[in-house]
């Protein structure tokens, strides 16, 4: 049976996670036109964007309130009503949004009063100002993206809405993902022939093309006028628990929209509970592209097993990432050796027991944990292979392991952010890249670690290479 | 000079001069006075600036490579500033690792001092062989009065090795040139002079503000070696922490990077009476002054011409490749602060005119520097913003636009070729040799194709309704 581990260092070394406010960030780039502040230190606005820019590589822009040694004493209260005054002079955005740090929320700003002060000078200025606290000692990335959401379904909605009115659309939150896996998730909806609202969608404003002139604003995003119309839709369907199951149940107690909060649709199980839940919210039925695509997976499957049976993988990320890829790996014949996150959850640390054991393989379910520790796990009990972001590739090097990159940052590859690791689309190209890598390491006459641990298969006694030298055999 | 993205910002309009035709400013307030820079940056107003943390712990101590770089504060700051700034050693312990104290709530209402003390134990019992713990302060930490200073006395006894603590709260400064100054002065008070080598230092020499991005160092390094001088310490590049100990003993201080490390120079001349001089090291003409002033402080004058004459020989015929593609092609430099400057004599090496200069966190120093080095006619701007970025690319129109990763796809969506002169495209810049490098980046970015291929191709943004933001529009609007 798999087992719950911690970490019990006070230092983190190596964290997989990082702070609050770049996930509110991340969440308000899929708003078209909307423009983030950041109330704090310039640092705080800046780091997130340069983080941005390196996995995107997209001109990424926050505004910061630039706080100083002054401000901070008397509060950063004229700051921030100035910097509103120039964002809404100069860029006339749809929607402002104001995210917290450390610093302001530690001298204690109070800023939806700051907002509410200039929305009572500025009766002019209708759009809506939303203000989201992200103190990076609050949680990680995740919970700034997941109380981003929140806010929006508690401020953005259309509450007068009639008996039984409806816009006969799906509100759908991707969570955190990249602009190629919401592209594949729409794909899916649009050839069930269904309608969605996606909280939030940067699939093109993170994403964009080379247009002649410049747009003011990025092309695409959800509309205001697509959130507020969103207490209308017939659901909400939200593929990440911790990104957007929160805000899935507020839609649900203030608007009456029945809430579906599932696992990332990676691996075939997933999708199919992604697919299946769309055809059970509506009489929709799953479309023949969709399910040649579902065959082909399974194809992909069937072609690719002998060669990935057996490996053990190390994976690391968010919790909702990880639940989606043990699915995969374990459709794959893999075994997930190491599920270790910054999470601090235990609820969900022990819903992977359950997930792991009724998938029917055994893991090291490692929670509040940093690389470092994925790093010591691996030199005692090596694995075949890494899978997550691009942080683990100290690990991958020093213990020339290979790393499936997936998730955020994957900042030293390119091209990272548009492909698509959800649905079935997103499930066969995770096979292929996993299979491929797995060629080229069966070269060098690597056999699987887990069987190797079992002790039913030893070191393969036939060389696959024909050593240099006078070949006696030994290597 | 007005940018029309500041009509609602009146202010802005000192930080923006343009040098006249007869050579005075004309600031675009009006007036003749000085640019206005090192001052409060306007909220809201998209600048690049980064915080007083990112100048100390990703510019001055994140290079020393022996050194535990532990941040006392929450997990973001450390995080993004974790391993992106290629400031290259010959080891990589510095760029591999990055150690937290990971401040939680509770920790920001109880106090995070045993903590931290806790962090520092414990991240020294992990790698035994690191030569000091850096500890960087934040903002949240230094809020809640957490006596920083009094733990690192404390650890230092515990585990017999140097805590060295930076107070570098990020919103101590204006810009993270105030993090310069705190990496400098805490460098200078907790570790140089603390060894006494015995030996003869006459002939040494520190390299001071050069931070080896891409391996800068290699580039000049040979070059002072040639001339008969030993390199003891290099502030802070490929550096380890016995060697800033030591650094007192070097008989001069060659300061390149004269924003972000003159500080210690000036402390070491007050308190060792350890003379410097100010130097670059980019570019035909300055690297050679550099190595001839250098030369003639240890009366050295020989060497320093046959080394010299010994480099141009081999790089005049590829600068001068260069310079028959690239003259008379404009640039719009925007660096951090001395790197503008540094670079106008260079780009003019390869026949190429500066007609734009900013800096993220120049002081009036820097702009005196810049001012002296431009045309009548040339632009300074300080501390711009994202969209006098825009405007200033769209409308002075620049061959080529030289800044950072951030500003590179600025750049890239209004078609105007880009060299990374932050972390390099390639690297290494500096030096002869690096020279060379510069030349073919920028001859690559302003020659690709795909500037041409865009004037011939692209086509403006299709109408709204077709994007598939809400499918519906995309799903009815198919063709």
């Amino acid at each position: 049976m798999s087992c719950v581990t911690t970490q019990d260092r006070a230092v983190a070394i190596n964290p997989t996670r990082s702070c609050a406010p770049i996930g509110a960030m991340l969440a308000n780039y899929g708003i078209h036109g909307a423009i983030t502040i950041n109330h704090g230190s310039q640092g705080c606005a800046t780091y997130p964007r340069h983080q941005m820019a390196r996995h995107f590589r997209e001109p990424v822009e926050v505004a910061s309130t630039s706080l100083t040694e002054k401000t901070t004493v008397y509060g950063g209260k004229n700051n921030l009503l100035s910097a509103l005054k120039n964002i809404w002079e100069r860029f006339n955005p749809t929607m402002i949004m104001v995210c917290s740090t450390c610093l302001s929320e530690t001298i204690g700003d109070d800023i939806p009063g700051i907002i509410d002060e200039f929305k009572d000078n500025n009766p002019e200025i209708t759009i809506p100002i939303l203000s989201v606290k992200t103190p990076s000692y609050i949680g990680n990335h995740a919970t700034g993206f997941d109380n981003f959401l929140k806010e929006i379904a508690n401020n953005l909605p259309d509450r007068r809405k009639k008996k039984g009115e409806t816009n006969g659309k799906i509100n759908i939150i991707p969570g955190w993902v990249n602009p190629g896996d919401i592209r594949e998730l729409k794909h899916i909806v649009r050839e069930m022939a269904l309608h969605a609202i996606w909280l939030t969608d940067y699939s093109e404003t993170l994403d964009g093309g080379y247009y002649e002139p410049r747009p003011h604003f990025a092309r695409g995003g959800t509309t205001i006028e697509e959130l507020q119309s969103s207490s209308k839709s017939i659901a909400t369907i939200a593929l990440q628990r911790h990104i957007g199951g929160d805000a899935a149940h507020i839609y649900e107690r203030r608007h009456n929209v029945p809430a579906h909060i599932l696992p990332m649709p990676i691996g075939l199980e997933n999708t199919d509970a992604f697919v299946d839940t769309l055809t059970e919210i509506t009489d929709h039925t799953v479309p023949e592209i969709l399910q040649v695509e579902r065959a082909r997976l399974l194809d992909a499957l069937v072609d690719t097993h002998m060669f990935t049976s057996g490996l053990r993988v190390a994976l690391f990320g968010d919790p909702d990432i990880l639940e989606g890829l043990t699915s995969l790996v374990v459709e794959m014949g893999m075994t997930p050796a190491y599920i270790l996150t910054a999470s601090e959850s235990k609820p969900w640390a022990e819903h992977m027991v359950e997930v792991t054991q009724e998938l029917g393989v055994e893991s090291e379910i490692i929670i509040k944990s940093d690389l470092h520790e994925l790093h010591k796990r691996i030199k005692a009990k090596p694995v075949d292979l890494l899978i997550g972001h691009s942080k683990g590739k100290f690990i991958a090097d020093a213990e020339k392991i290979p790393l499936v990159r997936v998730g955020f940052p994957v900042e030293d590859r390119f091209g990272y952010h548009r492909r698509s690791i959800v649905g079935y689309n997103g499930a066969i190209s995770l096979v292929d890249e996993i299979t491929n890598i797995v060629f080229e390491r069966r070269a060098t006459g690597v056999v699987s670690n887990t069987l190797l641990e079992l002790g039913v298969e030893g070191p393969s006694t036939m060389p696959l290479l024909i050593p240099n030298g006078n070949g006696n055999g030994k290597h | 000079m007005k940018l029309k993205c500041n009509a609602t910002l009146p202010d802005r309009a000192l930080h923006i001069a343009l040098k006249t035709s007869e050579g005075g400013c004309r600031r675009g307030d009006g007036t003749d006075c000085f640019i206005a820079s090192n001052s409060a940056t306007t909220p809201g107003d998209m600048t690049e600036r980064g915080c007083t943390y990112a100048g100390c712990r990703g510019v001055v101590g994140g290079p020393v490579k022996d050194a535990i770089q532990l941040t006392h504060g929450p997990i973001g700051c450390a995080f993004f500033s974790w391993g992106y700034r290629p400031h290259l050693a010959d080891s990589d312990f510095h760029m591999k690792y990055t150690f937290v104290s990971d401040m939680n709530e509770t920790n920001i209402v109880f106090g995070g001092e045993k903590k931290l003390l806790q962090s520092i134990i414990e991240a020294n019992r992990e790698f035994p062989e690191a030569k000091a713990v850096f500890v960087y302060n934040t903002c949240s930490t230094a809020l809640i009065g957490d006596d920083g200073r009094d733990v690192a006395k404390q650890a230092e006894e515990m585990i017999g090795k140097p805590v060295v603590f930076f107070e570098c709260e990020g919103f101590k400064g204006v810009s993270q040139s105030m993090g310069h100054h705190v990496g400098n002065e805490t460098i200078f008070r907790q570790l140089v002079g603390s060894a006494e080598p015995e030996g003869d230092f006459s002939r040494t020499i520190n390299i001071v503000g050069d931070y080896n991005i891409k391996n800068d160092l290699r580039t000049f390094e040979y070059l002072f070696e040639a001339l008969g001088l030993k390199i003891i310490t290099r502030f802070t590049g490929n550096v380890g922490v016995d060697e800033l100990r030591i650094m007192h003993k070097a008989a001069l201080n060659v300061v390149h990077c004269q924003r972000s490390a003159t500080y210690i120079a000036d402390m070491m001349q007050e308190k060792y009476g350890t003379p410097y001089i100010n130097v670059t090291l980019w570019g035909i003409k300055h690297m050679a002054q550099a190595l001839r002033d250098t030369a003639a402080f240890f009366g050295l004058e020989a060497q320093a011409e046959a080394v010299i004459a010994n480099e141009l020989a081999k790089l005049q015929p590829k600068i001068d490749y260069y310079r028959e593609r690239l003259q008379g092609k404009t640039v719009f430099i925007y660096q951090g602060g001395p790197r503008a400057w540094h670079w106008i004599e260079l780009l003019r090496e390869l026949g190429m005119k500066t007609i734009t200069v900013a800096t993220t966190f120049g002081h009036e120093d820097d702009y005196e520097k810049i001012f002296e080095q431009i045309d009548a006619g040339g632009m300074m701007i300080d501390n711009p913003n994202v969209p006098e970025l825009e405007e200033i690319l769209t409308h002075r129109r620049p061959d080529l636009f030289i800044s950072g990763n951030k500003e590179k796809y600025v750049a890239y969506k209004l078609g105007v070729p880009f060299v990374n002169g932050h972390t390099y495209d390639t690297g290494p810049y500096a030096g002869f040799s690096g020279m060379v490098n510069f030349a073919r980046d920028i001859d690559k970015a302003i020659h690709a194709p795909i500037w041409a291929t865009l004037k011939r191709k692209a086509r403006p943004a299709p109408a709204a309704h077709h994007t598939s933001h809400g499918f519906a529009h995309g799903f009815e609007g198919a063709d």
